[in-house]
């Protein structure tokens, strides 16, 4: 009990310490506002906006004005309020998978590591081979035939497919870890594989995995990304589809409609590079050694 | 072919030596004055080296000891100009000079030149060609993708030296000297070499250019105890046969003793004494070169005299007022933590300390270490 | 020899066998690639079994949908797709593994009918391994040239930009910068006529060695190169930054400078050619993932490479097709594997392994 507060408290303080070093940090704290702001606004902003549920037909292709900030799109809905709700969904998949694909890896490449021998050999044939198949088009043949319908089953996609690099980077820091004093002095008190991994290895490990799940969010969007413009994952209205549909719909050579095709594709880049600023930040907090390369 | 390598040495020790002898020359090879070298760190600035002067004359061997920390191997890079950016050289001069007028030397002819002043290639050409530095991690010392020919072959080249058959055999005839296996050891990858002979190979490359100067920073120190013995042996040896100066940096004092002719000893960044090798070892006279020479052990001192020094070495960027040893000494006094010694004369002019009390330390220390050894 | 040696003999090889297998480095290899290549069959063959909406269903469905009996659309789907619906799952399999082992890979069923599969591929192939491996190699050279300047500048304000403008533009998708530049290059600036930025040749070119279709061959790859390197260009130059950083902190380019040599020779045969050999491996692995990108670029530039017969046959669900172009691509990145691991060991003489004989 009191033992579990105090690890707690300390946790607190790791992860207060790290937002006042991210505040130091003019590129991380920038990645963290917008990346904050953009997800706030996804979750918050359908609450308090009402959905373009209606076209109009008489606003079609409008480009961006003070009528409409940032333009119509080809049903003549305004793209500030498609944009406010088309992310939500993109963030959920994101984190999802994010997670999911950290938790895959962070188990296989533990374990592996950990163990050792043929435990490892086995796991990292698998994982070898699951990193030479080319997967991106494995994924987009088999999402044609399983039916993508919700947030959950394309998030278990995604880390599906996403989990192989990672955990071979996971194995290789765990290995380095093993032979850190306190890992084997835990090793001959046999306080058991998974005291030692979760207790021990883990919490030295977590901004290693932090930065790692942010990664996987970045390349989970990227996937995402491309399945949508494939036609593959046929749901919702979210920046990957409004773009998507807008490019279908010939808005590429519509000087009007450049809006509706530049809006929802600036979100996600934005969001991608808020992403990849946040975690080069982190990076360079935890290891300052790769910074300054001494 | 194998009959030559049986007779090689003693021919061509002779034939190199000669031509060295003909200027007569008095000035120092290296003459080291007021060297201040600083890092840049994010808590202040790290006194690495501090106001360090000293000579190496023409042949001689001089040792520079003291434990991790004290700024030896910042004045072995320092030296060759390879400090990384983050150092400072504040002020100091390293004067050089090339006793026989050699031809394309850096120093035009029997000059002095100061190596902090040189720039690009003239400074390429000093290194190696003039001062040649056989490293602390010479397990690494060589590219692992190329060939040991290729390496001396790209020295070589990049100070316009002999080339091809030559190469090889002038290599050949430096792999004997150091004991090696010249069929094995020249076409081989470094990765197909032992430690122990990396090491000897990277001496004999050292000594491709003849430098006058060769600097050794803990040469033997990630080898076994009879590889250590082996490069010891070939250095002594390289000593008897070629004419170069040496500076050997080194935290074993017994090495020291064997290879040197002058110990330097080194602490926090300055020297605090400076004599021949055996004054060094008999008669030592400041506290801290006393401490770590008891602190060898011998074969006639029993184990429970082996005393080392108490507490350990100061925090380079917030130094200790006054004598930067006094916190560690039996013998500090009330000047000895407000002002701090120079290097100065003691006994003689040739034997130099930085030592308020240095004759009270020659008094009780020496007395103790030599009761117990009795 | 007796008659019993001569019993103990087959078994006696077969261990043999084994061990040659187990200790030469390039027999192991080559077990090892063919393995993956199986896997990569085998879990196709069964997801597309398994997973709800099954093809063959779909299929039915559909040519019950044109006015076909369910039997007729069974018979007709079975013999489109050479499966006998009634046997057992193992039947099928073993059926498909022998066909494969004759080199055949089925007929197309919707793209180009009873066309084999192994001629739409060979017709759209090379066009795919020209634009992505250009592209690749472009991209890495130049990564690796940017990611030493970095790594030798590091901290100043160039490396600070460059190492942020590569990592940006690592994550922005390769559709999204494909996009851009037909609408910076080809709508808005009209630098690049837009019939260049469709198809991969213009109508009329015939292929050979003649400078028209050279020139036009480029022409049309010029904008769809210019995404995969745009979008591969970030991921090699953080490497090399990365890789330099860590080489320049090696021993023997300390000693090399006291040794006296020349910058540039430090620079390429010292701190260069040890450093980009971690790069050589992920080499041949970012070929796949280029390859998987290519569906999406080709898709958008009507290049006529796989990635554009692949998203053909998944808008007409012609699984064959998709069967075929998976099988295809995992063989050409094994191999592109098996020629990376050749080159790193020519590269680095640490694991240089002397193949065949003792």
């Amino acid at each position: 009990m009191e033992s579990s507060s105090v690890m707690r408290s300390t946790r607190e303080n790791a992860l207060l310490r790290t937002l006042k070093l991210l505040a130091h940090n003019k590129i991380g704290l920038l990645g963290l506002i917008v990346f904050l702001s953009m997800t706030l606004i996804s979750f918050v902003g359908p609450l308090v906006i009402p959905p373009e549920t209606q076209a109009h037909v008489d606003q079609i292709y409008q480009p961006p004005s003070a009528a409409h900030p940032l333009g119509t799109d080809f049903q003549g809905r305004e793209m500030w309020k498609m944009v406010i709700h088309g992310g939500r969904d993109v963030l959920i998949v994101a984190f999802l998978a994010g997670i999911i694909t950290t938790f895959v890896a962070v188990t296989i490449g533990a374990v592996s590591a950990f163990f050792g021998g043929w435990v490892d050999s086995l796991m990292m044939g698998i994982t070898d081979i699951w990193l030479t198949i080319p997967r991106f088009l494995l994924l987009v043949v088999v999402a044609t035939l399983v039916r993508l319908e919700n947030v959950w089953m394309l998030a278990l996609f995604l880390a599906f497919f996403g989990w192989p690099g990672l955990a071979r980077q996971i194995r290789s820091q765990v290995l380095s870890l093993k032979k850190r004093e306190y890992v084997e002095a835990a090793q001959l008190l046999d306080l058991g594989a998974a005291h030692i991994i979760f207790r021990e290895m883990l919490p030295n490990m977590m901004s290693y995995i932090v930065i790692a799940m942010i990664n996987a969010m970045t390349s989970a969007i990227y996937s995402q990304t491309g399945l949508v413009f494939l036609g593959v994952v046929p749901f919702g209205n979210n920046w990957g589809v409004m773009f998507s549909l807008a490019y279908a719909k010939n808005a590429i050579y519509n000087p009007n409609a450049a809006a509706s095709l530049l809006v929802p594709m600036g979100a996600i880049i934005l969001f991608q590079i808020s992403l990849v600023m946040l975690s080069r930040s982190l990076e360079e907090i935890f290891n300052p050694r790769l910074r300054r390369g001494v | 072919m194998n009959q030559q390598l049986n007779e090689a040495p003693q021919g061509w020790v002779q034939h190199t030596a000669a031509p060295r002898t003909a200027v007569p020359n008095h000035a120092p090879t290296l003459s080291v004055k007021g060297l201040t070298i600083s890092y840049q760190a994010k808590r202040g600035a790290v006194q690495a080296v501090r106001n360090v002067s000293f000579e190496v004359q023409r042949g001689e061997a001089l040792a520079l000891i003291g434990e991790s920390g004290s700024g030896k191997t910042t004045m072995g890079l320092g030296m060759v100009r390879l400090l990384p950016s983050t150092a400072t050289v504040s002020q100091g001069q390293l004067l050089y000079s090339r006793h026989n007028a050699g031809n394309g030397s850096v120093t035009g002819g029997a000059g002095e030149i100061d190596v902090l002043q040189l720039k690009g290639r003239d400074l390429r050409q000093f290194r190696w060609k003039e001062c040649a530095m056989v490293f602390q991690a010479a397990l690494n010392a060589f590219n692992p993708v190329l060939r040991i020919s290729d390496q001396f072959g790209d020295t070589a080249r990049a100070h316009g030296y002999l080339q091809g058959k030559d190469l090889a055999e002038r290599a050949r005839q430096l792999f004997e000297l150091v004991r090696l296996d010249s069929e094995r050891v020249w076409r081989a990858y470094p990765h197909e070499l032992s430690g122990g002979m990396r090491q000897r190979v990277l001496i004999a490359l050292g000594l491709l250019l003849e430098p006058q100067l060769l600097i050794l920073d803990e040469p033997t120190t990630a080898l076994d105890i009879l590889t250590q013995r082996n490069i010891m042996d070939v250095l002594k040896e390289l000593r008897q046969r070629l004419d170069f100066s040496l500076i050997f940096i080194s935290h074993d004092l017994s090495l020291a003793a064997e290879l040197a002719d002058r110990v330097a000893t080194m602490y926090a960044g300055k020297l605090v004494e400076l004599s021949d090798v055996y004054t060094t070892f008999k008669n030592p006279v400041h506290p801290y070169t006393i401490g770590l020479i008891n602190a060898v052990p011998t074969l006639t001192a029993h184990k429970d005299h082996v005393a080392s020094i108490p507490g350990s070495p100061p925090d380079l960027i917030d130094l200790p007022e006054g004598c930067k040893f006094h916190p560690r000494c039996p013998l500090a006094t009330e000047r000895c933590r407000e002002e701090e010694p120079e290097l100065v004369p003691s006994t003689d002019d040739t034997h130099w300390v930085a030592c308020w009390n240095w004759e009270s330390a020659r008094a009780q220390l020496n007395a103790g270490q030599k009761g117990a050894s009795a | 020899m007796s008659s019993g040696a001569t019993a103990l003999r087959p078994k006696k090889t077969a261990r043999e066998l084994l061990e040659k297998i187990a200790t030469n480095f390039w027999l192991r290899t080559i077990v090892k690639k063919v393995f993956i290549v199986w896997v990569v069959v085998t879990l196709t063959f069964f997801i597309i079994r398994a997973l709800p909406g099954n093809p063959v269903e779909i299929m039915v469905m559909s040519l019950m949908d044109s006015g076909l009996s369910s039997e007729e659309a069974y018979t007709r789907a079975a013999s489109l797709l050479r499966i006998d619906l009634n046997a057992p799952l193992s039947q099928q399999y073993s059926d498909y593994m022998s066909n494969l082992l004759k080199g055949d890979l089925g007929d197309s069923y919707v793209l180009a009918i009873n066309k084999p599969v192994t001629t739409l591929i060979a017709q759209r192939l090379p066009w795919t391994l020209f634009s992505v491996g250009t592209s690749l190699l472009i991209s890495f050279v130049i990564g690796m040239f940017l990611g030493t300047l970095a790594a030798y500048r590091r901290n100043s304000l160039l490396d600070h930009a460059l190492t942020n403008f590569g990592a940006a533009i690592e994550s922005i998708p390769n559709t999204l910068t494909a996009i851009v530049l037909v609408l910076l290059l080809g709508v808005t600036w009209k630098v690049v006529p837009l019939n260049f930025m469709r198809g991969s040749l213009s109508p009329g070119i015939k292929p050979g060695f003649t400078l028209p279709f050279v020139v036009d061959l480029f022409k049309h790859y010029a904008v769809p190169g210019t995404v995969y390197v745009f979008s591969t260009l970030g991921g090699w130059m953080l490497a090399m930054r990365s890789s330099t950083i860590s080489t320049l902190g090696d021993d023997y380019v300390t000693v090399a400078r006291a040794r006296g040599l020349p910058d540039l020779r430090i620079i390429t045969a010292y701190v260069g050619r040890n450093a980009s050999l971690p790069l050589i491996t992920s080499l041949a692995i970012s070929l796949g993932f280029v390859v998987g990108g290519s569906i999406l670029i080709e898709f958008i530039f009507v290049y006529q490479g796989i990635g554009l017969l692949l998203s053909q046959a998944i808008g007409k669900r012609d699984y064959p097709v998709m069967q075929g172009i998976l099988l295809v691509t995992t063989i050409t990145v094994i191999v592109s594997t098996a020629l990376a691991d050749l080159l790193y060991g020519w590269l680095d003489p640490r694991i240089r392994i002397t193949g065949g004989g003792e």
